[in-house]
């Protein structure tokens, strides 16, 4: 198809200045009851499309870790009568975009397509959901690029300490990754093992879906139903067990030849369905949500020991953590650490200020807007949120359930979260002066 | 002024007409660091508290530093939008830089640099590869972190001179994106830019050659590699400075040559040869002196190096001899006009990209021209650029590899 014509009658005209509106969440149930939210968006002549399936890493099986990421890269290498060449050409004809990945508890995939190609987009969508073809070329391609992703992992100072500490949180969990293994796992794995996971994950029940853009509920639903109506309906996977966080404190230290040591810091946080969510939002971004937090001031602003210090709570269905992350020179690390110790202390025992709480409630209410900046990032919250069981109306209710939380609730959840007894410390690099306790 | 009205919000970015390339030797890091002194404070907003007063408004704010600009942004409320100019233009004429805070914040640079550069081996090659290829002293052959040595040794004064010379209305674009009209933000910026007295600054030079010892070969053999990189950059004409005319065919020529799976790389080294991981092109023509086309490659095995290259020359003959059809020019050129419409629905590229080129001597009418000029390459084009380009004589071959640890 020849984008070019309409590509420049587009860009020239400038057709982007539409008009602004509250965010209309309409719920779409298609004649084959797939259920989707929609936001219609004409300012853009273009579809954004947000999808998961409800099965991920954590439960494929021990003997073969990796399968499911693999999987998920390989379903737009190749499907139906089209090799993974011709896929990808009629991908870039049609400007479209389609990508898949895995998380530990689902399959994501995201779809970008013009209104001039949209049958095509979706087209392609439904054959790499329906018949992925896993040629063993393709497999070779993808198997030693992920090796060579988890080689280059290992060179960043970063990566090593998240592999590292999933490793320590997760022990025992289907939620730890064992990179080690994983590349030997990666070796074996065959055609035949990749089609078997895309069947027991690629399958309706738990679909979940989004889509922002210029699209009616009508031809929405026509467009789900040909995409994922070939898909069994199948049944729900069995839960993840609970996770129990590991007991007591600890510091693993990864020696690794750099100047500057990368530190992160983790404590058990809280579930997103926790009623306490908010206040430990609040919590966080007081510690280390921005250049206005406690971990910004003390460890940067006044001490110059970090150029990035920050705090952020991780959730997924079956845990939740609080993580302080930051990276500095090995002669300076232990005081940085100390320092962030001494401010969760702090944080612990004397609480928050009004003030804190005030000027995070602003922010949190305020920022939403700001990183709705594209169709993909609005589909983005709308599957999020769905993920999370909240209601299509959440939006209106978001601002009110942030100004309920009092002072008191934080230094509640700062006195239940920031305990110096269950802290896992993972610093990597060349760090001087650390009291390492295994 | 670009009006937007997908969301709520407007995005303030004011960018001056100076970066890294605009440093002396001995001196390197002064942009990037007073970049990081911009928010210590000014005579009636402390130390630090623009951030806090721009996130306390429910905005987000940032800035950054690059070879031929320096930029400073926030994205806030359309109300909000007079607190954060009002505080833009008091920091453009008020700034203050106390010693007392000068002192910490250049550990922060420091650490910065640490983190982007001396942790990452690739990082510290790019560094070379740009110093062969624009000269050690040179602009754009200096790193925007600057240099250890050099950043230690920098002063208050050092700073305040920099900032006196160039950060002026006159050598200053403001971009306002989002849901507000040209007409608020015209009366904001005469309120607030337009009483702050202009001055006069000098015309910036860019070397109009690269450096004078070329072609190189740089090996970097690093403990912490695990896995190797073969890369290529070849000296290549901006909009602004060498052979311009050539600049729209590269940026044609980078996408049909590696920019995507199906491009000419990827299906000779990684699709049928198998030899490597990844490959890919890249040309940016934004820049206002010479710019850089280049070929980066992750070998699947390091001895295949020699077997990479000759495909690698193979594939650049085949453009050179003009084996170049329209059907492929078309697609590429597809592919650029596509990701220039995905990018006009995001908010966050649009001002970057009008930065970009209004402080590269570019105008609007350039930026909206791009899609018609980019419609009008030709095959024959797309050779004469890569002709022009792809010589042997301006080029830096890099190699990334495994270095045995020290015991």
């Amino acid at each position: 198809m020849r984008i070019v014509a309409y590509a420049l009658a587009l860009l020239v005209a400038g057709l982007f200045a539409g008009r602004a509106e509250a965010v209309e969440i309409q719920e779409v149930t298609t004649p084959l009851g797939i259920k989707a939210w929609l936001v219609e968006d004409r300012s853009a002549p273009l579809v954004a499309l947000s999808f998961s399936f409800a099965d991920g890493t954590a439960s494929e099986p021990e003997s073969q870790k990796g399968v499911t990421s693999l999987m998920a890269t390989m379903l737009t290498d190749g499907a139906g009568a089209l090799t993974a060449d011709i896929f990808r050409r009629r991908e870039e004809d049609a400007a479209t975009h389609l990508s898949f990945g895995a998380s530990s508890d689902r399959l994501s995939g995201t779809l970008r397509v013009l209104t001039a190609s949209r049958d095509e987009g979706f087209d392609l969508l439904r054959l790499a959901v329906t018949e992925p073809r896993f040629d063993s070329d393709m497999l070779d391609q993808r198997r030693d690029q992920a090796i060579a992703g988890l080689n280059q992992a290992e060179q960043s100072p970063r990566s090593v300490a998240e592999r590292t500490l999933m490793a320590s949180m997760f022990a025992g969990h289907p939620y730890s990754r064992d990179a080690s293994g994983l590349r030997e796992t990666l070796k074996t794995l065959t055609p035949a093992d990749l089609k078997g996971r895309a069947r027991s994950v690629l399958q309706r029940r738990g679909l979940i879906v989004a889509a922002v853009g210029d699209i009616d509920a009508q031809t929405l639903a026509r467009q789900l139903d040909r995409a994922f109506g070939a898909l069994p309906e199948g049944e729900l996977p069995a839960a993840l067990p609970d996770w129990a966080p590991p007991a007591g404190s600890r510091t693993i230290a990864i020696e690794r030849p750099v100047p500057q040591s990368a530190v992160l810091m983790a404590m058990p946080g809280v579930l997103r369905r926790d009623p306490d969510w908010y206040a430990a939002l609040i919590l966080s971004h007081i510690l280390g949500g921005g250049q206005q937090s406690r971990l910004f001031e003390e460890v940067r602003e006044k001490r110059g020991l970090a150029y990035s210090v920050s705090a952020s709570l991780r959730s997924s269905a079956k845990a939740s953590m609080l993580v302080v992350s930051t990276g500095s020179a090995n002669d300076r690390v232990a005081e940085a650490i100390h320092v962030i110790q001494t401010v969760l202390a702090r944080l612990r025992t004397e609480g928050v200020t009004e003030q804190e709480v005030a000027d995070a409630k602003t922010y949190l209410t305020g920022s939403l807007a700001l990183s709705l900046d594209s169709s993909g990032a609005i589909a983005g919250l709308l599957h999020g949120m769905q993920i999370d069981g909240l209601p299509r109306d959440f939006l209106d209710h978001r601002a009110d359930l942030i100004a309920a939380v009092t002072k008191a609730d934080v230094d509640r959840m700062a006195q239940r979260l920031l305990r110096d007894d269950a802290v896992t410390t993972v610093v990597v690099g060349k760090p001087v002066g650390l009291a390492v306790e295994r | 002024m670009l009006p937007s009205r997908r969301a709520p919000i407007v995005t303030q970015l004011l960018v001056y007409k100076v970066g890294g390339a605009d440093e002396t030797a001995g001196r390197t890091g002064i942009a990037h660091f007073l970049e990081h002194m911009m928010f210590k404070g000014t005579g009636s907003v402390g130390p630090g508290e623009f951030s806090r007063i721009v996130g306390r408004n429910g905005g987000r704010d940032n800035a950054y530093t690059g070879f031929d600009a320096t930029g400073y942004h926030q994205t806030i409320a359309p109300d909000r939008l007079e607190l954060v100019m009002r505080m833009e233009a008091d920091r453009m004429a008020g700034l203050r830089i106390a010693e007392k805070e000068l002192v910490p914040e250049r550990q922060v640079v420091l650490e910065e640099r640490r983190m982007r550069i001396d942790n990452v081996p690739s990082a510290l090659l790019d560094e070379a590869v740009r110093a062969r290829l624009f000269g050690d002293h040179k602009p754009y052959g200096m790193p925007i972190a600057g240099f250890v040595e050099d950043v230690k040794k920098l002063s208050v004064d050092d700073l305040l001179d920099f900032y006196r010379r160039f950060y002026t209305p006159s050598n200053a674009v403001l971009i306002v994106v989002g849901d507000t009209t040209p007409e608020t933000v015209r009366k904001l910026a005469e309120t607030y830019y337009g009483p702050i007295p202009g001055q006069a600054v000098l015309p910036r030079r860019r070397p109009a050659e690269g450096a004078p010892d070329l072609p190189q070969v740089v090996t970097r053999a690093d403990p912490r590699v695990v896995q190797s990189g073969w890369a290529r950059d070849y000296l290549a004409p901006s909009y602004r400075m060498g052979e311009t005319r050539h600049a729209y065919a590269l940026q044609v020529l980078a996408r049909l040559f590696g920019s995507s799976e199906t491009s000419r790389l990827w299906q000779a080294l990684v699709a049928d040869s198998k030899l490597a991981l990844s490959a890919s092109a890249d040309y940016n023509a934004l820049s206002l002196g010479l710019s850089t086309f280049g070929i980066d490659i992750s070998p699947l095995h390091i001895d295949a190096l020699p077997e990479i290259e000759r495909v690698v020359t193979d594939q650049m003959k085949r453009v050179l001899d003009g084996d170049v059809t329209s059907n492929e020019i078309e697609r590429a050129q597809n592919q650029l006009l596509a990701a220039a419409i995905y990018a006009q629905d995001s908010l966050g590229s649009g001002p970057r990209r009008y930065a970009a080129a209004l402080t590269t001597g570019n105008g609007v009418a350039d930026v909206e021209a791009w899609p018609h000029r980019i419609a009008a390459v030709t095959a024959s084009d797309v050779v004469a650029a890569a002709r022009h380009v792809w010589r042997g004589d301006s080029a830096v071959t890099s190699l990334l590899k495994p270095a045995e640890r020290a015991p």
